[in-house]
């Protein structure tokens, strides 16, 4: 399995999520859980069958990493519809996802096998993993608040902001456990848990701009729009951690996380 | 609100006084004992900080979920500083930035919330409410205290291993020789490579003795460090000239007094970002 089929899965893959998301706007509910699901299989069949043939985790490039970012994104949309019946919520999903696979299409980084010796480690795939988790359900707590911020016409309801407030927490709780294990890992790998790289500085800032927004929220009295207005800025920081860094000249040389470069 | 930008604002002209007065933060002075009395200096104040709540207003302030913040806000712009400016410690007060007081003070207020809010809320702990909220805030405010603080407790040397010889001396980071309580002699250099040459696995078997009197047979890989006598031993590098054919490997032995005190902080935020997620935000409020 190569990067050449990766067609002949992600085609079907997103006709079966567009379906779903049509279903949902239909209010056809078990129609689009299942679709999306079978969608899901379809896309892990992929993922799967790349790590075999490449003989370990496809988490090492950045087209790796967005294979399972347009994984978890369905799959976040479909736990967000499930819980709260929101219409819109896997059309978005489904865009975002289409969005990634064709950056992969047409912008496709092929690799070769070699994972150098550092990178062997059974901390390696959760760690990526997770984070890829993480990315997704703040990505889905980033579109709530723009919806809410900009295109929605009427007052913003309890339960919007409930949704949007518990994407954060999960996509925090997983974001932390990212975090963490990579801090177990570099000292399993490099000696040290935190040595100020610029990947991990970012993740610093990323994650306390979370936990800004979590603390603000929690004050009686706040400003519901200064509060939105914090997650996009937060999600623009965490684009920063994710990819920025790789052009930032301040981190050029310096990092122990730019080994697709 | 204000009040928390205020003294943010205050923590931050204090350290550019700090800065411009002593310049910046020499963090090997803080070496044992001396991190251990800060860290006693900075739970009576925490203490002290505390039992003033019920008479200064600002006391109370700091103790309370508001002053956070302010305080996240200026960590994260310090912190965007840091991540804009490449840390070499080339001058500038910005390539050095855990050196620059401002930096490191408004940690250290961070620090400051988080113990004032954990004794106000173990003075009145419940513990379904509660378990959650220590792991998170305890656990970060363990992590962060006796990681910095112990930092320069931390012993990381390298050692230059010869096959067949055995090495008791090692070189800090400053060039200085130091000797061992640990001799390690290297039996066998091992690298395995890729079809296109680049490394798949390199590692060294080695015979270890102690001080203590052990004599070890290991092998210490990338990613699988050797524990002996309270020391990590890594695989760091080789000969890449040589490659396959490399007589020496270089270990890098590492020994942090502290690491128990910084996985337990680590320990508990894995777990309260467990509650995180399974609980999410209870409290429907808007």
């Amino acid at each position: 399995m190569t990067w050449h089929h990766f067609i002949y899965f992600a085609l079907p893959a997103v006709l079966l999520w567009a379906f779903g998301a049509w279903a949902a706007w239909r209010s056809k509910s078990r129609l689009a859980t299942v679709s999306t699901i079978a969608g899901l299989f379809v896309f892990f069949a992929f993922i799967l069958s790349m790590w075999v043939s490449l003989e370990r985790p496809p988490l090492r490039t950045m087209g790796e990493t967005r294979l399972w970012y347009s994984f978890f994104l369905p799959l976040a949309g479909i736990i967000v519809y499930s819980r709260w019946r929101y219409k819109w919520i896997l059309t978005f999903s489904t865009i975002l996802a289409l969005v990634f696979i064709c950056v992969n299409l047409f912008k496709p980084e092929i690799h070769s096998k070699t994972l150098m010796p550092a990178l062997q480690s059974p901390w390696f795939a959760p760690h990526v993993i997770v984070y890829m988790f993480a990315y997704a359900l703040l990505g889905a707590a980033t579109v709530m608040a723009l919806y809410l911020l900009f295109f929605k016409k009427s007052a913003i309801s309890k339960e919007e902001f409930l949704i949007t407030d518990n994407l954060v927490y999960a996509g925090l709780a997983f974001m932390t456990f990212g975090m963490l294990f990579g801090a177990l890992w570099a000292k399993e790998a490099w000696g040290h848990y935190w040595s100020w790289d610029p990947k991990e500085t970012w993740a610093a800032i990323t994650w306390f701009a979370y936990l800004g927004y979590i603390h603000y929220r929690q004050q009686p009295r706040h400003n519901r729009y200064l509060a939105l207005i914090t997650l996009l800025v937060a999600f623009v920081l965490l684009q920063m951690c994710w990819w920025g860094i790789n052009y930032l000249p301040s981190a050029q040389g310096a990092s122990v996380h730019t080994y697709s470069n | 609100m204000k009040e928390g930008f205020l003294i943010g604002a205050g923590v931050v002209a204090a350290g550019l006084v700090l800065q411009l007065s002593v310049g910046r933060v020499v963090w090997n002075t803080f070496a044992w004992p001396v991190n251990g009395l800060v860290l006693v200096g900075f739970f009576a104040l925490i203490a002290i900080v505390s039992l003033l709540g019920r008479r200064f207003y600002v006391c109370q302030f700091i103790g309370s979920n508001r002053a956070a913040i302010p305080a996240l806000f200026y960590a994260v712009v310090l912190t965007i500083v840091m991540g804009l400016v490449r840390q070499d410690g080339s001058g500038s007060w910005f390539s050095d930035m855990l050196s620059f007081w401002p930096f490191v003070l408004i940690y250290v207020y961070i620090a400051l919330i988080l113990g004032l809010v954990i004794i106000r809320r173990s003075l009145r702990f419940r513990w379904r409410r509660d378990v959650p909220f220590m792991l998170n805030h305890l656990g970060l405010f363990l992590a962060m205290t006796t990681a910095t603080l112990g930092n320069a407790d931390m012993q990381r040397l390298k050692m230059v291993t010869t096959v067949d010889e055995p090495e008791w001396r090692a070189l800090a980071s400053g060039g200085a020789i130091v000797e061992m309580p640990i001799a390690i002699e290297l039996k066998r250099f091992i690298m395995e490579t890729y079809d296109d040459g680049s490394p798949r696995r390199f590692a060294s078997d080695v015979q270890i003795l102690t001080k203590s009197g052990k004599r070890i047979q290991t092998t210490v890989d990338v990613n699988k460090p050797v524990k002996v006598d309270g020391w990590k031993i890594y695989q760091y590098g080789y000969d890449t000239q040589m490659g396959a054919m490399s007589q020496i490997s270089i270990l890098e032995l590492v020994n942090d007094p502290w690491l128990p005190l910084v996985y337990l902080g680590i320990y508990m935020m894995l777990g309260g970002a467990v509650f995180m997620f399974v609980l999410g935000e209870r409290r429907k409020r808007v």
